[in-house]
């Protein structure tokens, strides 16, 4: 059997090198300073799993990850970045739709971790890809869109912009979200950070474990990178929007999470795509934990 | 830029004449290697900007802040140094005519400088360049005349002082924010490699290590009489398995590649650091034992033109085993501690110096009978950039920064105040610091 193969995108050849040592024995290791190569690389070979720096001369790695997308949609992408800026943070989840952010310096043993659930996963697109045989659900249950925000701007915007084509829930407290949570499961959540004072950072990074479909969309005025790189990982949420919303942006961002809401119901294969990363806070943990068990007694209650 | 000539008002000129600093410009063929030598050394290390000029006329101005910025990227020396600096100038400055008005130089400076404030103005005299003057300076100046006349002033010293304070303030936390955010990627890189290569290397010695010992044990057996053939031989089924698994010299060779790799990125790094230490003018402090009363009497000998013929200083201090620490450190905490008791005395007062132990921890206590602080500010004390005296008395960096020095030690730093009657500081430090989680939380940050 073939070794899967990895490529290495960093302008400094001496993390090319560092890597490779890391990654040869288990893996075709290619890799290049020069991220219009690696497109290249990743248009005519079969590349399972993409890292690449933020910060190169040439190209941003955001940037370059969403080229990957285009190039090889079933590769997986990760970012491996000496400093993590706001900017690059968000072009990561918008563009590039990371698999993972992590950070240099890295912990050997955790970035083998990760490529080696990358990889997994990849080999199941790459199988689910050559024989693509989309039987789209006839019908279709009509979509269902929660909002967790404190203001009623946001729901008010996506109610102009969905109207009546999804069943359009706003929680503006945590009990109430998750109450919907557990009713029923949802297409889309659009959510702030903060619900009044609540952080409700433990609740979408439990939203995958309920229902890997759902997409997650997150409007906020906070910017605080670090917060969004756990979040990236833990909750893979799909989009990050800045407040004040624009509105243009939200549609857009509402469409194709919609859209990808229905390819990962026609094809769970690839619902692996975004599977998170363990819950690193131990205090959001034990509400994770916490939420899952009350959802389990109201699902019950609910199915009775 | 327009330059408003006032023919024959001498008055102004001397306003303004009094703001010069008559520093050697540079030539626009300097190399950006030359730039770096001047801005590190003493004639210049005031200047946030270098002017430059031509044919005696100004033409632009280099600032420290965009030339570290520059300068402190990877290869910048090999790429740039060589180059002239005229491609890197800003070639619109801050320039003021000699004979202007002070009040309007002052106008003309706050609504032309850029943000944050990362350059110093330019006079010239009927266009040539005469020298260097500091906003802050400017400012003093305003100040002084506004306790003359108030009228003509008062407006564009409002609007000066207001955007000016703000102005000071966000360069100074965007250049050290920015300077940060630059370095902490700049040495993340190296960092990376080098903490990665060095981490496979020990793994690589283990398994050379056992491969080793095994070659060993059975050359042993080879020249031993007792050992039997078949021993022998499944001494070396072992060692052909081993062997299998992993190619020890080609590894070898390999990792001495990433030695030599993980050398330079160390190189990049100490020179990251001392560019930084330069730049910032904060030394990276030598630790040793020492006693903490000998700190306190350090900075207070330090301190003594400050706190003479005003302070009764009363020093009750015990006998303290020796801490670790970083004494160039701590003496700065106190120092900043007894010039801040000082300044806010009026007229005299007494500063009480305590120190003790409990075994665990060094106790030292500052209280003065000063005036005091307000509750509502009491909380903002240690903020940095907080301060209540004038422009250009005080930064309000001094208990910002003593703070972060107690921290890093380990400690606490806490204040208690009665407004008119007096404040105390008081500070705890563990005599035995416990291993620090930084690296760690480096790992996954
Ligand atoms: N012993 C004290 N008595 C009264 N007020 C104090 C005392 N120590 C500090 N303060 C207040 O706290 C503020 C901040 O102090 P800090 O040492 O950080 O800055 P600073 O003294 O203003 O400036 P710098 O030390 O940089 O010259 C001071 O401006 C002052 O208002
Ligand atoms: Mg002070």
């Amino acid at each position: 059997m073939t070794k899967p193969t990895i490529l290495l995108v960093d302008d400094e050849e001496r993390i090319l090198r560092s890597l490779r040592m890391l990654f040869f024995s288990n893996y075709t290791v290619r890799m290049t300073t020069d991220p219009h190569e690696a497109v290249r690389i990743l248009r005519d070979e079969k590349v399972h799993v993409i890292i690449s720096d933020q910060r190169m001369p040439v190209m941003l790695g955001a940037e370059l990850l969403r080229l990957a997308r285009e190039a090889s949609p079933a590769t997986m992408r990760i970012l491996l970045t000496g400093y993590s800026d706001m900017d690059a943070s968000i072009a990561s989840v918008n563009e590039g739709e990371v698999f993972r952010y992590l950070l240099k310096p890295w912990v050997g043993d955790e970035v083998k971790q990760v490529v080696a659930d990358a990889v997994a996963i990849a080999e199941a697109s790459f199988a689910v890809q050559s024989h693509a045989v989309k039987t789209p659900s006839a019908a279709r249950q009509k979509p269902r869109v929660l909002i967790m925000d404190h203001e009623e701007t946001t729901a008010k915007v996506v109610h102009e912009i969905l109207g009546g084509r999804c069943e359009i829930v706003w929680a503006a407290d945590a009990q109430h979200a998750m109450e919907e949570l557990a009713k029923q499961d949802v297409s889309v959540v659009v959510s702030d950070l903060m619900l009044g004072d609540t952080n409700v950072g433990y609740i979408l990074k439990t939203i995958k474990q309920l229902n890997p479909q759902t997409q997650c969309i997150v409007v906020t005025s906070f910017n605080d990178t670090s917060r969004l790189i756990e979040l990236i990982n833990q909750a893979q949420i799909s989009r990050y929007l800045p407040k004040p919303l624009s509105r243009n942006m939200l549609a857009r961002y509402l469409e194709s999470m919609l859209e990808r809401f229905h390819v990962l119901s026609d094809q769970p294969v690839l619902q692996n795509r975004q599977k998170v990363a363990e819950i690193s806070d131990p205090q959001e943990k034990r509400q994770s934990g916490n939420f899952l068990g009350l959802l389990g007694r109201l699902r019950s209650r609910i199915a009775n | 830029m327009n330059h408003v000539g006032h023919s024959g008002q001498g008055i102004h000129a001397r306003d303004i004449l009094a703001l010069v600093n008559p520093i050697k410009a540079i030539s626009p063929e300097c190399t950006v290697a030359e730039v770096a030598e001047l801005f590190l050394g003493d004639e210049y290390a005031k200047l946030l900007s270098l002017p430059v000029v031509e044919n005696g006329r100004p033409i632009g101005a280099i600032s420290r802040y965009r030339f570290m910025d520059m300068y402190l990227k990877q290869f910048a020396r090999e790429l740039y140094g060589k180059r002239p600096i005229r491609s890197f100038i800003n070639p619109r400055p801050l320039l003021v005519e000699l004979d202007r008005p002070l009040a309007e130089a002052a106008l003309h400076v706050t609504e032309n400088m850029q943000f944050p404030l990362t350059e110093d103005f330019i006079v010239t005299r009927h266009g040539k360049y005469l020298g260097v003057g500091f906003v802050m300076d400017l400012l003093k100046a305003m100040e002084l005349r506004m306790r003359a006349s108030a009228d003509e002033l008062s407006h564009a010293y409002t609007q000066l002082k207001s955007s000016q304070m703000a102005l000071v303030q966000s360069e100074k936390m965007a250049s050290l924010g920015q300077m940060v955010a630059g370095v902490a990627h700049e040495i993340n890189t190296p960092l990376g490699y080098v903490q990665n290569n060095v981490a496979m290397g020990h793994e690589l010695f283990t398994q050379v290590r056992e491969m080793m010992a095994e070659y060993e044990a059975l050359v042993e057996e080879l020249m031993s009489v007792d050992a039997s053939e078949e021993q022998i031989a499944i001494r070396m089924d072992r060692i052909a398995e081993m062997r299998a698994g992993f190619d020890a010299s080609e590894m070898l060779v390999e990792m001495q590649a990433l030695m030599a790799d993980s050398l330079y990125g160390i190189d990049q790094i100490s020179e990251l650091v001392l560019n930084l230490k330069n730049f910032s003018r904060m030394d990276a402090a030598a630790t040793e034992a020492v006693s903490l009363n000998d700190c306190i009497d350090s900075a207070l000998n330090i301190g003594r033109n400050v706190l003479k013929n005003k302070v009764e200083v009363v020093r009750e201090l015990g006998e303290l085993p020796k801490l670790t620490c970083s004494p160039s450190q701590l003496n700065q905490v106190f120092l900043n501690l007894f010039t801040n008791a000082a300044q806010a005395m009026e007229k005299s007062g007494v500063l009480r110096i305590r120190s003790w132990s409990d075994g665990d921890s060094v106790y030292v206590n500052v209280s003065d009978n000063g005036k005091g602080i307000a509750p509502d500010i009491l909380t903002r004390i240690f903020d940095p950039f907080f301060t209540t005296k004038p422009v250009g008395e005080g930064t309000g960096l001094g208990l910002a920064i003593s703070h972060q020095i107690i921290q890093k030690h380990g400690g606490e730093i806490t204040v208690e105040s009665v407004l008119g009657s007096g404040t105390s500081f008081h500070i705890r430090l563990p005599l035995t610091v416990a291993a620090s989680p930084a690296r760690q939380q480096a790992q996954y940050a």
